[in-house]
């Protein structure tokens, strides 16, 4: 296991590579602001444009200016400086790290909570009006683009805007450092609003998995032993049919740590992806880059994690 | 001066919400059409509103979907830096929020003394004038000229040093350092010497933030870095508000966290005896990112609260219909033209140029902006409110007859195109038109207009909708692009001289490689010669009527194709008594702005 997880963590470091190469290549080669042009102000002359760019080492062929950008990331920790901003991207980055994790972690749970006991008694009440209902309810949410429903929970529940004043609205939230409470009650409505799909997709895929697994022989072998009917599902059924969950859970959790944009833009929730998408429109490379970089070190360890995790829930896996 | 300067007004709706807010305006709001325009009493135009009278205290929240760009008086340049440098700084002059036309002494004692037959110009200071912490002292002339110098310097890189003062001795060559046209005889005395007699000009220009004082033993440290490290992590301020800052003057993560949030608090070495402005607000709290459309809500549904940048067409809708009195639409923000590529392809003959003026539905591309609240059809490039609007035909424009029918009229296109050379009055070449625009917002569909007018000549059109972040540095900006037409390019005064608005999108010699603002490449010999005539004209009113006859030319020539006098619609909140400057784009002004229940 410990051969594998090494081997693992190198190809990881090779994939950063790969996509740090992919991100400098896209901005690069496709249409985008020149970052002299961004620093020198919209109306920059030809002559302090030209004057930035040698500062800022654009002259230079695009692999010296790819190796000075690796060597400040691996021998300084160093994701480069917005040109936008004028602030180091790194520093940048960690700032708006709590939001989205605060975002994240609290969604994921709640979809974790909320899809996968409904997904549970949907699969073992087949056919029942809870069944029709919830599996009902999640149709609608998987189709719900998540900006359009944020837009919809705040026009109805907010406290500013809303028509039944319930929830701290957009622009609300505050760090877990400065108020605890507040920032629980700021997300409580994004938490919902992100993790609504989410908990649909979630629902309808244990109750697809168990369903395909309360059919199986081992199953029908376990009741026959006698055991009691909850042993069944959660012990047996469960374990098996937690595999492609906990792939999707990981992958999902690791994306949104990369930035949830769309929520975070419509609750105005300064997080990595209202960054990202910021830097976007203003043509900021730099944060781009530094984004990408960071959302592919959380797939890539959510992906470790989730191989691990098979080991575990699955004792056919063995990893040489 | 050859230097291009295009300052940005507020942005529009972000394009990742553009579909969600069609959706929440059917949710939001009622459904009455407003972008006919027909039989609607106007909105509020700002123009009426009482500066004084306020009360005094409570805090402002201004929801701001977009970020500063620059908050160093030496580098601002974008409507939404204004309102924050105007509220903490204190040039030389200043425009009063209701006078569109004459600035104000501000930290100068009087007006300008213009002498050696235009080419000295002579200004007092008020001595009793003081910095912000940790520097204390009184305002002296040398931070005003060091204030002006660091403009040169490459790390500041004002964007209007060289059209502005640029004819200062010395300026031309200069890069930072003590400028030799500058002179400060005494405390309280700065004299510019310039090489041509454009001091109407100048004058203008020192009620820029660039004429705002800065300390050089505080900022050249500072200065140093590149870029500037001065308003950008420290600074220092002489107006009645200040971004909360540390003790050494450090506001980043205090008073200003980007992308997040701004937070103006008053100044403690601010004298209101040096100052009209009534400064009734204790605090001015930024809120930057959000949905345009939440915010929009949230101002006209809440307290205490201006939404800072442009409404979304369903907000403004429904402030007009519910929200009235928080509605104000202000008129001379700019305007909004078709540029036409005048140095080559079918553009370069002038009966084809005149052919698409005809043709151009322009009533229907001023429908898709939002309709009449928004503005008024373009007849030409001076904008309402500007010395000189009403010499070269007011609202209805030069009177030429592709000038005459806002709707389009298809047969005195024909009669141009007839005269260019194309018996038909159809276009019968092969040269493929490419008209780039930006893929947000509106912004396609008034391409489709554009699109739609050049094909009924008979053209074969290429749209393409390219992000708006490269529209002017890919294409627009950059003449080897070679793009037929660029649909919706725009331009606002610098301050109230209409060279501001002419000289650099209409100049040819101004013509750049790169960041290229006359989009169009306009390079009549017989405008150019009239600019620099016009350039040289002393007097208000004879400036006015100079530049209007330029802009009679330009209709003329028709070098491109006004389509919008925009008008910029501002919402507030129900107990804010916001105002406008009316002078600029309408934005927000915190110095003069109260609650009424603070």
């Amino acid at each position: 296991m410990t051969g594998y997880i090494i081997r693992r963590l190198l190809w990881g470091v090779l994939l950063l590579f790969l996509v740090i190469a992919v991100t400098f290549l896209i901005f690069y080669l496709l249409p985008s602001v020149n970052p002299a042009i961004l620093r020198a102000g919209r109306n920059g002359s030809p002559k302090v444009i030209a004057e930035i760019s040698k500062d800022l080492g654009l002259n230079h062929p695009i692999y010296v200016q790819f190796w000075n950008y690796i060597k400040e990331i691996i021998f300084h920790g160093n994701f480069g400086y917005s040109y936008y901003y004028n602030d180091p991207v790194g520093g940048l980055i960690a700032n708006r790290l709590p939001a989205t994790l605060s975002l994240t972690v609290g969604a994921a749970a709640l979809w974790v909570l909320i899809g996968i006991p409904v997904g549970i008694i949907s699969a073992i009440k087949r056919r029942t009006f809870f069944d029709r209902a919830a599996m009902g309810a999640a149709l609608v949410f998987v189709s719900a683009p998540v900006f359009w429903l944020g837009l919809i929970a705040l026009y109805l529940f907010a406290n500013d805007i809303g028509q039944f004043k319930i929830f701290p609205g957009s622009g609300s939230y505050v760090g877990l450092t400065v108020n605890p409470l507040k920032w629980f009650e700021s997300l409580l409505l994004p938490w919902m609003v992100l993790s609504a799909t989410s908990t649909a997709i979630y629902a309808r895929l244990v109750r697809g998995s168990l369903l395909q697994v309360m059919g199986e022989d081992y199953i029908r072998t376990a009741r026959a032993k006698g055991l009691p009917e909850r042993t069944v599902i959660l012990k047996h059924g469960m374990r098996s049919a937690m595999g492609p969950l906990v792939t999707v859970l990981g992958l999902d959790i690791a994306s949104l740590l990369g930035g949830a944009i769309l929520t975070e833009g419509v609750f105005d929730i300064p997080g990595i992806g209202r960054l990202n998408i910021d830097a976007i429109g203003h043509g900021d490379v730099t944060i781009v880059q530094g984004t990408v970089l960071v959302a592919s070190i959380f797939i890539i360890i959510a992906n470790i994690i989730v191989d691990i995790a098979y080991a575990f829930l699955d004792p056919r896996v063995r990893y040489e | 001066m050859n230097t291009s300067i295009r300052r940005r007004a507020f942005a529009g709706v972000l394009a990742l919400f553009a579909a969600a807010a069609a959706l929440f305006a059917f949710a939001s709001s009622n459904s009455t059409t407003l972008a006919n325009g027909a039989g609607l009493k106007p909105a509020q135009t700002g123009a009426g509103e009482t500066l004084l009278n306020g009360k005094r205290g409570g805090t402002l929240t201004v929801y701001d979907s977009e970020d500063f760009e620059h908050l160093d008086p030496g580098e601002s340049y974008f409507a939404l830096d204004y309102e924050v440098m105007y509220a903490t700084q204190m040039p030389l002059f200043e425009y009063l929020p209701n006078n569109t036309t004459v600035a104000a002494p501000m930290l100068a004692s009087g007006p300008a003394v213009v002498t050696n037959g235009g080419k000295t110009v002579t200004v007092h200071i008020k001595p009793d004038v003081h910095f912000s912490p940790p520097v204390n002292r009184a305002v002296t002339s040398a931070d005003v000229a060091y204030a002006i110098d660091r403009g040169a310097n490459p790390n500041v890189a004002n964007p209007y040093f060289q059209p502005y003062f640029g004819d200062i001795v010395g300026a031309a060559k200069a890069t930072g350092g003590p400028i030799a046209g500058i002179q400060t005889p005494n405390s309280t005395t700065i004299v510019f010497h310039l090489t041509q007699p454009t001091a109407d000009l100048l004058i203008g220009a020192l009620s820029l933030p660039i004429s705002a004082p800065v300390p050089e033993s505080y900022a050249a440290p500072l200065d140093k870095d590149k870029p500037t490290q001065y308003g950008t992590s420290s600074e220092v301020f002489t107006g009645p508000y200040m971004l909360q800052s540390t003790a050494s003057g450090k506001f980043l993560g205090l008073g200003y966290q980007p992308g997040k949030s701004a937070t103006l608090v008053r100044n403690p070495n601010w004298n209101p005896k040096t100052d009209p402005a009534p400064a009734y607000l204790n605090k001015i709290n930024i809120n930057i990112g959000g949905a345009a459309q939440v915010i929009g809500l949230q101002v006209l549904k809440g307290s205490d609260s201006v939404q800072n940048d442009t409404p979304t067409n369903a907000n403004v809708e429904l402030a007009y219909t519910k929200y009235y009195k928080q509605l104000y639409a202000v008129p001379g923000a700019g305007d909004h033209y078709v540029s036409l590529d005048n140095a080559k392809g079918p553009f370069t003959n002038v009966n084809i140029r005149r052919a698409a003026y005809a043709a151009l539905d322009r009533a229907a591309l001023v429908k898709i902006a939002g309709g009449s609240i928004v503005g008024e059809v373009g007849t030409h490039f001076i904008t309402p409110g500007s010395a000189g609007f009403a010499q070269s035909g007011g609202n209805a424009g030069p009177k030429y007859p592709w000038n005459e029918y806002p709707d389009g009229n298809l047969s005195v296109a024909e009669k141009y195109m007839k005269a260019a050379g194309y018996p038909s009055g159809k276009y019968t070449g092969n040269q493929v038109l490419t008209i780039v625009q930006a893929d947000n917002g509106n912004s396609p569909e008034e391409g489709a207009v554009v699109k739609d007018a050049f094909t009924e000549l008979g053209f074969k059109t290429k749209l393409v909708l390219v992000d708006q972040s490269v529209l002017y540095a890919k294409y627009c900006g950059v003449p080897a692009a070679q793009v037929s037409a660029c649909p919706s390019v725009g331009w606002i005064r610098d301050f109230a001289d209409p060279q501001t608005i002419l000289y650099v999108p209409f100049y040819g010699p101004a013509i750049t490689p790169t960041n290229n603002s006359n989009w169009g490449q306009v390079n009549e010999p017989a405008i150019n010669a009239a600019m620099v005539k016009a350039t040289f004209v002393v007097g208000a009113a004879a400036r006015a009527a100079a530049w209007a006859k330029i802009d009679d030319m330009l209709v003329d020539q028709a070098v491109a194709i006004p389509w919008i006098f925009d008008d910029q619609p501002n919402i507030e909140s129900g107990n804010v008594r916001g105002i406008n400057d009316l002078w600029d784009v309408g934005e927000w002004d915190y110095t003069y702005t109260s609650l009424d229940n603070p």
